[in-house]
């Protein structure tokens, strides 16, 4: 056998006959005793790695390459062998004899020369080991095909199941017990109307409570939150927004294939869905479901791990909401158990890093486009006008006067007119500083804006020629300024956004980009240290007048691939507000939202030296590059009047608005409207229309335009501080997803009729949204460690028809209500308890507990409060103790009255009285909460200042029904909680209770409505 | 005594609890036997989780831990761990590697340590004049001052320490340390957390969640103000009588219910959790009242100076817990107050004179009243600092960055040794060099106090028997070890 291996090799010509000698006498007799035994394909390739050819140490295992040649202190079998690592030693059991250690290190030191060479068959045997394994674990029921049955009902099978164990189904439910399951698992609302329908299910299912509770549902899976979590509980830009849109698309059925799409790649979709009512670009709004859960703030290149956490959370949620699959296990090493190589692992975050993470606006295209339109006809109407108005020269004489009386006015641009007599001198000092400019400015290379992306019709709409007029939106003033040439994202409106992308540092040519940029009001930037887009090297500008900013290429390190920057608008900008104090005149209790903020950029340059562009004088070229008149005064004026002349005729140069802006800031040009004139209407109108512009919706998403695919560094064992071979985009291999190098194409592979996971998975999480339980248990996992389905077929045919009929939610739904399986009663026999204590063959209806926000929605329905508006920001929750730095304030007791899926879900700080009972843990997707039963609950119910103002105030509201009598009262308080009529001995318990009370007062009523918010009933649907 | 291996569905409650008071009442009703009914018909059969007391796998030399968690990362060099050499050479450049957290404001600049060091007690442990009470009870105390956990940040260290494990999620010590033993009270929750009236530290309900055991084994929140638990009070209209005549009324109608529907498992439960609500009101409330202690004994603490006022009347409180039989009690700062990266010379005292006295008085006060054999104190947080000065600007802006390398903290009590080092660091207190004690290490060494093999603790998780120091290679410290 040993001849066979060494058969295999054959030396290299090109390794030296010393180094030859020396591994063959030396080095290979220590591998072969020591490490041949686990690590050749004579014998075993533990953890991947053989150590029979060069290519096999090469390659490495599933830790990555084993050695770095030249040094020993990188090289992870040195490592192994000399036992410095606790889970890495090597053998496991016995260290080997110092010398050889040393003779082993001493070879790779020297570059471990190794004269063998791999036939092609060692190295395929190599990649056997996994390969093996991996055909292996496809064996497993849910990578299998879905059966195809010819015909089928969800109650055929869940008879044939029964049947089978000698089981059957219980009685149907009474019509009110039907009422109250429906209206809780359709709406998460207890019924409000107690008539009862034929249509129940259809007044349901277009009840727009429907999309509510299901969006509610769903958001579990996606891991939903308001803020960020870690120290600083950061708001998650936009949150409400994909709230929203979910809450759209359940009430208007939109199909799971389009929503799985936009979630994954719906900047991408060639087609946008658009919703015309809420004016919103839904598939922009898809990819947030990335950009949920908790993100670490701070930079990848000052921290190692920030964005491969980040990463780390959007590959869990994805494998598990999508897949049930548990991809995140193998950052690591290969999946213990799963088909899921370490290498899928890393190709899925290449995939979710090749685009920006950053805002989008998700305002309907062209929403603002008639506003747009009509500003800049009302902006050129108002420039036509003051060019008339301005158009008269002005006189020398007249200047000097002006100057005489105004001399604090006399800098800068004024200057000239302090000294007229020295023109000639100061023109010799301008040509020198003008020439001096020019030369420094010869460094400064204009930067090719071909891979920049904007982003918002602030910069779309923004840029402007010199001497474009700012239209002041209050104040007797007609314009606010003249903008120099440039993006200004105020240009027409600072309601607009606007957001300008710069590639990779890497990628832009020189050492230093160089800005010219202008803002405020929380207009800036953020540096983005590889997609960690809560880093804190936010900067927001205070200055009107542009000002060079310079971004040196920053060393890449920290497995970080690129850093960019981001000029944006506050409504842009993924950190915006960042952390508390970092936005200096940020209030802590202000969340950022409908900001004026704006930014202008006037100047892009690249180079390679420090510094930056210097100003060359241009406004004064019409004052000192010229021999006409030789009276300085005349030569001011003719000066001042070309650069006005310019300016009405539309042919205005560079310095000519400088000019304009210094006269405009001196009063020198007329600047007011008289009131009725043309101009005033103009101004008028204009500021109108600024008006009508709502301020952008806009969610942190994804932005992959002119990106280049990412390749993303294996982290060996999946240590950030080790990085191994760069791995390409590709989906999952045990989905045939190595060709897949897109989100677009991810999404559309998942889609597939026959693949084995999407529907099942989506199918299987509606049937526990009706039933309690899935037919697969465990939601997010169908993988080993998962539970096996309980009705495969039934599963199966379900998934089918799910994708016959479009993908569609609520036939899905309605399919499941309608069926007998739902509708028979929660009534256990004996033999069913014995035979199936768990019901998994659902020989009843379970008993369920309201979930947490149905609970409080319960109180606010029953009580009279509950607002049914839909939408909105989050409201803070109530709390009984703030923290101003973390935006931890307190909010409403009563939430508004709204229902409990607007209030704010803070990863810190989470609402209590959810958390109570079972509100999931929000960082992680959570396809299935726990029902726990304890007695902080009961005092919760007892004693909760929310609780007891519900009672107080439903007792309020019966106390206004003063033609009632105490009996039909109490019948109404067991139809409202209950949904049921009460037994008589009931109604005599109640009323005698009602007397302990003190009889027919409000606070009898009130404690009775208390109690009936304890009752266990109140809490439970059968 | 292994811990039944069924792996319940749904006997957990979230994570981060209703915070306040929760789980509180469950481990009464679980102590009574009544929470162990399954939640739904369906769930027969599921295991039974409860906080009756069990017996540990060998004898044990520890009943209680009271921790006194000082989270940041106090500073080694400052109180704990004297380096002539650093001091020497203050103010040079480090001879050597220092693994920052923060490299914006790094330096590689000696920082020697403004306070002075003397020996103290018969042992002549040495201890910084920051910590003069601390400094009379030396004798009773092993200082560990060769602590390490691997990651230089706030939550991989706190994770690490409370939990075990760098990584997040996983339940906390007192987690565990409830679920192997149970409780030896039944109106009290077995797992008490006492926070800071500045409110929690930075990870929040992080630093005492049960992670994927039962929620049984959360810790219960104790605020630093009445009402100390939350709900606990019901509102005065409703208080007394009122609240009585509610109870009866449920009572009854509950029971009707549950005679129709004989199928309802839970329903049981859920009418005696609303009589054993009452039961701990009182116990409670009685605990957390510290108003009957002895004048000498507030003093002994520090309750009378309005410095040592707050820690010092939750240093009793804890004690009192323990007395009544609460298993284990963590006192918490605020935010991550010992996380000095600047301002250390002005900021370090402060935090020093404020937990002291009432750290050093819970030994003597243990201690007089033959309770110190049986519960062990813990003062500690989750890393300390480096060496090297941060944020050189102006010697009053002086800081230091993370270091989980190689930090100090002590232990007392409950087996450990009296008047005891442990382990050293190297010359300037970067890294542990001598007898290094990993977090796991330290674990498992608690939890041999208190009668359990670390190796045997174990919960069933995904298939996989998961444990507080989970196949880290931990080892008890016999050294540390009377």
């Amino acid at each position: 056998m040993r001849l066979a291996v060494i058969a295999m090799f054959c030396l290299a010509s090109l390794t030296k006959a010393q180094d030859v000698t020396f591994f063959e006498s030396k080095v290979l007799p220590v591998l072969k005793k020591r490490c041949f035994e686990c690590h050749s394909h004579e014998q075993k390739i533990k953890g991947g790695l053989a150590l029979d050819s060069k290519s096999g140490w090469e390659k490495g295992g599933e830790s990555g390459p084993s050695i770095a040649p030249g040094r020993p202190e990188a090289s992870l079998l040195i490592q192994a062998i000399s036992h410095v690592e606790k889970d890495l030693k090597m053998p496991p059991k016995k260290m080997l004899p110092l010398a050889e250690i040393e003779l082993l290190t001493e070879w790779v030191r020297q570059g471990a020369p190794d004269p063998r060479v791999g036939t092609k068959t060692t190295e395929l045997a190599v990649d056997d080991a996994w390969e093996v394994e991996f055909q292996k674990r496809l064996d497993w029921w849910s990578l299998k095909p879905m059966r195809r049955s010819t015909s089928g009902s969800v109650d055929g099978f869940i008879n044939a199941s029964q049947m089978a164990a000698g089981l059957q189904m219980a009685p149907p439910a009474s019509p009110e017990v039907l009422r109250r399951r429906l209206s809780f698992v359709l709406t998460g609302l207890p019924p409000l109307d107690m008539s009862d329908p034929s249509d129940y299910v259809e007044t349901l299912l277009n009840s727009p409570h429907f999309g509510e509770h299901f969006a509610r549902h769903w958001m579990d899976v996606v891991r939903y939150t308001d803020t960020y979590g870690y120290e600083w509980d950061n708001p998650a830009k936009g949150s409400h927004e994909y709230r929203d849109y979910l809450i759209r698309a359940f009430n208007d059925d939109i199909g799971f294939d389009q929503l799985l799409r936009e979630h994954l790649a719906g900047d991408l979709l060639p087609k946008q869905r658009i919703h015309t009512k809420a004016q919103t670009n839904e598939s922009l709004i898809g990819p947030m479901f990335y950009h949920m859960g908790e993100h670490r703030h701070g930079s990848s290149l000052m921290f190692n791990g920030i964005h491969q956490e980040m990463v780390n959370n959007k590959i869990d949620a994805f494998s598990k909401a999508f897949l049930a699959t548990t991809v995140a296990c193998a950052r690591c090493h290969d999946h213990k158990l799963e088909a899921v190589s370490q290498h899928d692992y890393y190709a899925l975050a290449a995939m979710f890093t090749t685009p920006r993470w950053t805002t989008r606006v998700i305002d309907a295209p062209g929403k603002n486009d008639v506003a747009i339109a009509r500003l800049k006809e009302l902006r050129e109407a108002i420039r036509q006008d003051l060019a008339t108005l301005w158009a008269r020269p002005f006189e020398s004489s007249k200047l000097q006067t002006w100057a005489t009386a105004h001399t604090d006015a006399l800098k800068g641009i004024g200057a000239p007119l302090a000294t007229p007599a020295d023109l000639p001198k100061l023109a010799a000092t301008w040509q020198k500083s003008r020439e001096a400019a020019q030369k420094t400015n010869l460094a400064f290379k204009p930067a090719s804006l071909e891979k920049w992306v904007i982003e918002g019709d602030g910069f779309k709409h923004g840029e402007t020629d010199d001497g474009t007029p700012l239209i002041a939106l209050e104040g007797e003033s007609v314009v606010a300024r003249l903008l120099p040439s440039g993006w200004h994202s105020h240009a027409l409106s600072p309601k607009l956004p606007g957001s300008l992308r710069m590639p990779p540092q890497h990628v832009v040519s020189g050492k230093f980009v160089s800005l010219n940029l202008a803002g405020g009001e929380f207009g800036g930037h953020l540096v983005v240290d590889d997609h960690a887009f809560q880093n804190e090297t936010v900067a927001f500008y205070t200055n009107a007048e542009p000002q060079w900013k310079s971004f040196a290429d920053a060393e890449l390190k920290n497995g970080a691939q690129q850093v960019t920057v981001e000029f944006c608008t506050a409504a842009l900008n993924p950190n915006f507000p960042p952390r508390t104090g970092l936005a200096k005149g940020l209030k802590n209790n202000d969340f950022g939202h409908d900001k004026r903020s704006w930014l202008s950029i006037t100047g892009i340059v690249t180079h390679d030296a420090g510094g930056t562009p210097q100003d060359e004088l241009d406004v004064f070229t019409g004052l000192y590059q010229t021999n006409a008149a030789n009276d300085p005064w005349e030569r001011i004026a003719t000066w001042i009047n070309a650069a006005v002349r310019h300016w009405c005729e539309q042919k205005a140069q560079s310095g000519d608005r400088e000019v304009l802006d210094w006269l405009l800031a001196n009063a020198l040009l007329p600047n007011k409207a008289e009131p009725g004139s043309k101009l005033d209407q103009l101004v008028t109108e204009y500021r109108r229309v600024e008006s009508t512009i709502a301020f952008p919706r806009t969610v942190n998403s994804m932005d992959e335009r002119e990106v280049m695919p990412a390749k993303y560094p294996l982290n060996v064992r999946g240590n950030v501080d080790t990085t191994g071979e760069l791995v390409a985009p590709a989906s999952l291999k045990m989905l045939a997803g190595d060709r897949i190098t897109s989100r677009l194409d991810l999404a559309e592979s998942l889609l597939h009729p026959e693949h084995p996971l999407t529907a099942r998975v989506y199918v299987n999480r509606v049937w526990q949204w009706i039933f309690g339980t899935g037919l697969v248990a465990t939601p997010d996992d169908f993988g080993r460690l998962g539970d096996k389905p309980s009705h495969p077929e039934l599963l199966d045919w379900l998934a089918r028809e799910f994708i016959r009929e479009g993908w569609s939610t609520k036939k899905l739904v309605r399919r499941l209500v309608m069926s007998q399986t739902f509708r028979q009663s929660s009534v256990v026999t004996d033999a069913a308890r014995e035979r199936d204590p768990a019901n998994r063959l659902l020989h009843h209806y379970p008993t369920r507990r309201l979930e947490a926000e149905a609970i409080r929605d319960s109180l606010l329905v029953v009580s009279g409060r509950l607002d049914p508006q839909l939408y909105g920001r989050p409201i803070l929750p109530y709390r009984t103790a703030e923290d101003d730095k973390k935006r931890l304030f307190t909010g409403p007791l009563d939430g508004h009255d709204r229902r409990s899926i607007y209030l704010q879900m803070s990863i810190m700080d989470p609402p209590k009285f959810l958390v109570g009972f079972n509100l999931p843990d929000l960082k992680l997707p959570t396809g299935r909460r726990d029902v726990t039963n304890v007695p902080s609950q009961a005092l919760i119910l007892l004693n909760d200042p929310f609780v007891n103002a519900m009672a107080k105030h439903w007792a309020g509201e019966l106390m206004k029904q003063d033609d009632t009598n105490e009996e039909t009262r109490l019948r109404d308080m067991f139809e409202r909680t209950l949904g049921r009529e009460p037994h008589a001995s009931e109604v005599k318990r109640w009323l005698s209770a009602l007397d302990d009370f003190g009889g027919d007062t409000p606070v009898a009523w009130e404690r009775l409505a208390h109690a009936f918010f304890n009752a266990k009933e109140f809490i439970y649907y059968r | 005594m292994n811990r039944p291996q069924l792996c319940s569905r749904r006997h957990f409650l979230h994570a981060n609890g209703f915070g306040l008071g929760t789980v509180a009442l469950a481990s009464l009703l679980e102590r009574d036997g009544l929470l162990a009914a399954p939640v739904k018909p369906e769930s027969f059969g599921e295991i039974r989780y409860d906080l009756t007391p069990k017996k540990p796998h060998f004898e044990p030399r520890a009943k209680a831990m009271i921790s006194l968690f000082m989270m940041g990362g106090p500073s080694q060099m400052d109180l704990f761990d004297p380096k002539p050499m650093l001091t020497k050479y203050d103010g040079q450049k480090f001879p050597g590697e220092i693994k920052y957290d923060n490299l914006a404001q790094a330096s590689a600049k000696c920082f020697g340590s403004p306070w002075k060091f003397e020996k103290q007690g018969q042992c002549g442990m040495e201890i910084s004049e920051l910590l003069p009470n601390l400094s009379k009870v030396v004798d009773e105390i092993t200082l560990i001052r060769s602590m390490t956990s691997g990651v230089s940040n706030h939550a991989q260290g706190l994770y690490a320490m409370n939990g075990g494990r760098i990584t997040a999620g996983r339940p906390a010590l007192g987690s565990w340390l409830t679920y192997g033993l149970g409780s030896e009270t039944d109106e009290l929750p077995a797992y008490m957390v006492l926070s800071h009236p500045g409110g929690l530290p930075t990870f929040q309900g992080e630093h005492f969640t049960n992670g994927w055991l039962p929620a049984l084994f959360q810790g219960t929140l104790v605020r630093p103000t009445e009402p100390r638990i939350l709900n606990l009070d019901p509102p005065a209209s409703l208080a007394g009588a009122p609240q009585e005549r509610q109870l009866a009324l449920l009572k009854a109608f509950n029971e009707d219910h549950l005679s129709q529907h004989r199928g309802e498992l839970d329903l049981q439960a859920r009418i005696s959790s609303y009589e054993l609500a009452a039961k701990m009101q009182t116990a409670a409330k009685e605990a957390l009242d510290i108003s009957k202690e002895p004048d000498h004994v507030k003093k002994l603490y520090g309750v009378d100076n309005p410095i040592t006022k707050d820690y010092a009347t939750r240093c009793i409180i804890a004690r009192r817990l323990v007395e009544r039989g609460v298993r284990y009690v963590q006192v918490l700062n605020a935010g991550q107050s010992w996380d000095q990266h600047g301002s250390l010379i002005t900021a370090l005292p402060k935090n020093c004179e404020a937990t002291d006295q009432p750290s050093a008085a819970l030994i003597s006060d243990l201690k007089q009243r033959g309770l110190l054999d049986t519960t062990i104190v813990h003062w500690g947080g989750e890393m300390g600092r480096l060496p090297v000065l941060q944020n050189d600007a102006g010697r009053e802006k002086w800081g230091r960055d993370h270091n989980t390398y190689g930090f100090s903290m002590w232990v007392a009590g409950g087996g450990f040794k009296k008047g005891y080092v442990h382990g050293e660091t190297d010359e300037f207190g970067h890294k542990a060099v001598i007898d290094e004690v990993k977090h796991f290490d330290y674990h498992a060494t608690l939890l041999k106090l208190f009668g359990l093999d670390h190796s045997k603790l174990t919960y069933k998780r995904n298939g996989l028997a998961a444990s507080l120091t989970d196949n880290q290679g931990a080892k008890v410290v016999d050294q540390l070890i009377a």
